[in-house]
């Protein structure tokens, strides 16, 4: 009987002491990591009223094969500061979707988050509830994670955070739909064992250009003095259905454009601009090569020819004032072209 | 039979879908098109293929049962959250408002606008929140002695100091250097004008004592200088031979060159040899070209030039 057997509410078996070597946080009785001190030394607060987890929210974080390392750290970074998640193994891009919600059924799992990446380039997301609920398709965009030194915020690890929309949220049903997902996956519920029972950061999620906007702010002073922790990441909505990863479209973005469409429409404009310019060169050898009439010039013509008056030379006696330099145009789409010699011995 | 039947129903389907005439399906079959047209769908003329405007879904009536179903009832306590356009932008009002909110909507191009709309959202949100978490016992402050794991490491947060303290170390350093560099341009500037001063002076004094040398004037007046450069007659007087000189302005040599060949820019054609310039003739001097040297003028000249002899030297001096 040396395993403590973890009860729920946090309640310990009289003249028993938690262990420290678990990970478990029970009665906001934390473990201290980096100092090994007697637990008679710190003084622990009394335990807020202790009550019963009743909101049994999990959430499912993983994703597929070939993501790069900042979905990765995103993905490490959103497991770390919710508590209430769980991770798995990556999946196989070759399994059809709704294998996903049979995942999420061993795991136990009523939430979704899955991360895919298209191309070593494109991240989507997907949202869902998992046994019947709906779902939403994302792209995500503008990854930053915890990890970035100029957000120099921090937070304690599984606490609990407070959920900030944007009004917008209110205005339109596939909005409203999406708030309601957010507040039950981002939300960590109460008295969850691997919570911290302090309220000190905030998730916002505005709506700005058609896409939802994620930051995560710590809270420093009562007079709502803020610093940004991150990750944060931008929502670029596709698709919503009504069913887990698959089901009836409820709602397609009109304002979506996807990455490859971008892309084509890019190169399409560099080589549309390249054909103009050989169309315009074309254009005046053709003329160049023409055949001129020859005109016969007729000798009485230049009879009544009066010659030009003199133009008046006209001389800089000051300098002349410099000229501004024209800056280079950036350009949008660059090809990478292989340089001459660029491989060393 | 069943074949004619499906293709019965593409045709009545696309009765009911069609709204424009010449949405004809090339790809139906001869029987289909013979059939269309027995009611009279087809049309005399040219019959082109066009694609309906793609239409995008939006259920609003099932997403608002998807809503209905999916929400728990849940206290505030346990979902904390809320819903709040940011707070009022003290800074942007007092700044005379720049309306870069258009219609509400931040901009989310330019990004410290866009920023700080997030931060304000964020700020409304806490000072509307944290008297309802202490309505329901909740604490935000974390005492000073709980120790707990932060989800970032201690080590990570050493880093971000580091970097946020050699940051403000540079921007000092800077800071420095553009002074001291200011400092010396204003130095330099200083010493060189002394300089210039000083050379005049000199230049000067030379020149009068040059002049008192050869006898042209025999009061020793600039022995004196000093005393009269204080008096403020003086620069009255300094002021009006620096007008006198910048009357004359450049020496007529120099205006001439620069009337020919001016500063840079196009020499307006003046100095190529274009047929015009050859057949000029008009700097050619009959006199100066057949002539065959000074003659007459040689010994005038030299003795103009000529330093006086030492006899006369002797007397000049003797003289003054």
């Amino acid at each position: 009987m040396s395993t403590l057997k973890r009860k729920r509410g946090g309640r310990l078996p009289e003249g028993k002491k938690a262990k420290k070597v678990k990970t478990v946080i029970d009665e906001g009785k934390p473990p201290a990591d980096n100092i090994q001190e007697n637990k008679d030394e710190i003084s622990i607060p009394p335990p807020v009223s202790m009550g019963k987890w009743t909101n049994k929210e999990r959430v499912l974080i993983f994703s597929s094969r070939g993501i790069n390392y900042r979905t990765r750290h995103l993905m490490k970074d959103l497991r770390s500061i919710m508590p209430h998640s769980k991770a798995d193994t990556k999946m196989d891009r070759k399994d059809k979707l709704f294998v996903i919600n049979e995942v999420c059924e061993m795991k136990n799992c009523n939430k979704c988050l899955f991360f895919e990446a298209k191309k070593k380039q494109d991240l989507y997301m997907w949202i869902s509830n998992s046994p019947h609920g709906p779902s939403a398709k994302f792209l995500v965009q503008n990854i930053h994670t915890l990890a970035e030194l100029k957000l120099t915020g921090n937070c304690l690890k599984g606490s609990r955070p407070l959920l900030s929309f944007d009004p917008t949220f209110d205005k339109e049903p596939h909005y409203a739909l999406l708030k309601e997902l957010f507040i039950q996956t981002f939300s960590t519920p109460r008295y969850h064992p691997k919570s911290q029972p302090f309220v000190d950061h905030v998730f916002t999620f505005t709506i700005a250009d058609n896409r939802i906007w994620f930051r995560n702010y710590q809270i420093i002073e009562e007079d709502a003095a803020l610093v940004e922790i991150g990750p944060r990441f931008v929502l670029n909505l596709i698709k919503m259905f009504q069913g887990s990863f698959g089901g009836p479209t409820l709602y397609e973005n009109t304002h979506f454009k996807s990455p490859n469409m971008h892309r084509r429409e890019l190169r399409l404009a560099a080589a549309a601009r390249v054909q103009e310019r050989q169309m315009v060169k074309e254009a005046l050898r053709a003329k160049k090569a023409e055949l001129k009439p020859e005109i016969i010039s007729d000798v009485t013509d230049k009879v009544f020819d009066t010659p030009a008056p003199e133009k008046t030379v006209k001389i800089q006696t000051e300098p002349p004032e410099p000229q501004e330099k024209k800056k280079r145009k950036k350009k949008p789409f660059q090809r990478n072209r292989k340089k001459m010699g660029s491989k060393k011995l | 039979m069943v074949i004619a039947r499906e293709i019965m129903e593409l045709v009545e389907e696309d009765e009911l879908l069609s709204e424009e005439s010449e949405d004809e399906n090339s790809e139906m079959s001869d029987s289909a098109l013979q059939d269309a047209f027995a009611k009279g769908l087809l049309k005399p003329g040219m019959n082109v293929l066009v694609e309906k405007p793609k239409q995008f879904a939006n259920n609003v009536d099932a997403m608002k049962q998807c809503l209905a179903d999916l929400k728990k009832d849940l206290p505030w306590v346990e979902r904390l959250d809320l819903t709040n356009p940011p707070v009022e932008d003290v800074l942007a009002k007092m700044g005379g408002k720049k309306e870069s909110e258009s219609n509400g909507e931040v901009n989310a191009n330019d990004d410290f606008q866009r920023e700080m709309y997030f931060y304000r959202q964020a700020q409304a949100t806490v000072l509307e929140a944290l008297p309802l978490l202490k309505k329901n016992c909740i604490a935000t402050k974390r005492p000073d002695d709980y120790f707990a794991e932060m989800a970032k490491s201690d080590q990570h947060m050493q880093k971000i100091r580091k970097k946020l303290l050699s940051k403000q170390a540079i921007m000092e350093r800077s800071e420095k250097a553009k002074k001291l560099r200011e400092q010396r341009k204003f130095g330099k500037k200083v010493q060189v004008e002394v300089i210039q001063r000083r050379q005049k002076e000199k230049k000067a004094m030379m020149t009068a004592v040059k002049k008192y040398q050869k006898g042209m004037t025999d009061k020793l007046d600039f022995l004196d200088g000093d005393e009269r450069e204080r008096n403020a007659p003086a620069k009255g007087a300094s002021q009006k031979s620096k007008k006198t000189l910048n009357k004359k302005g450049p020496s007529a040599k120099r205006k001439y060159k620069d009337q020919k060949f001016g500063f840079g820019g196009k020499k307006s054609g003046k100095k190529w040899n274009t047929k015009e310039s050859h057949n000029d003739v008009s700097s050619f001097r009959a006199k100066v070209a057949n002539a065959k040297g000074p003659k007459g003028k040689k010994g005038k000249g030299g003795k103009q030039n000529k330093r006086p002899g030492k006899s006369v030297r002797r007397k000049m001096k003797a003289r003054s």
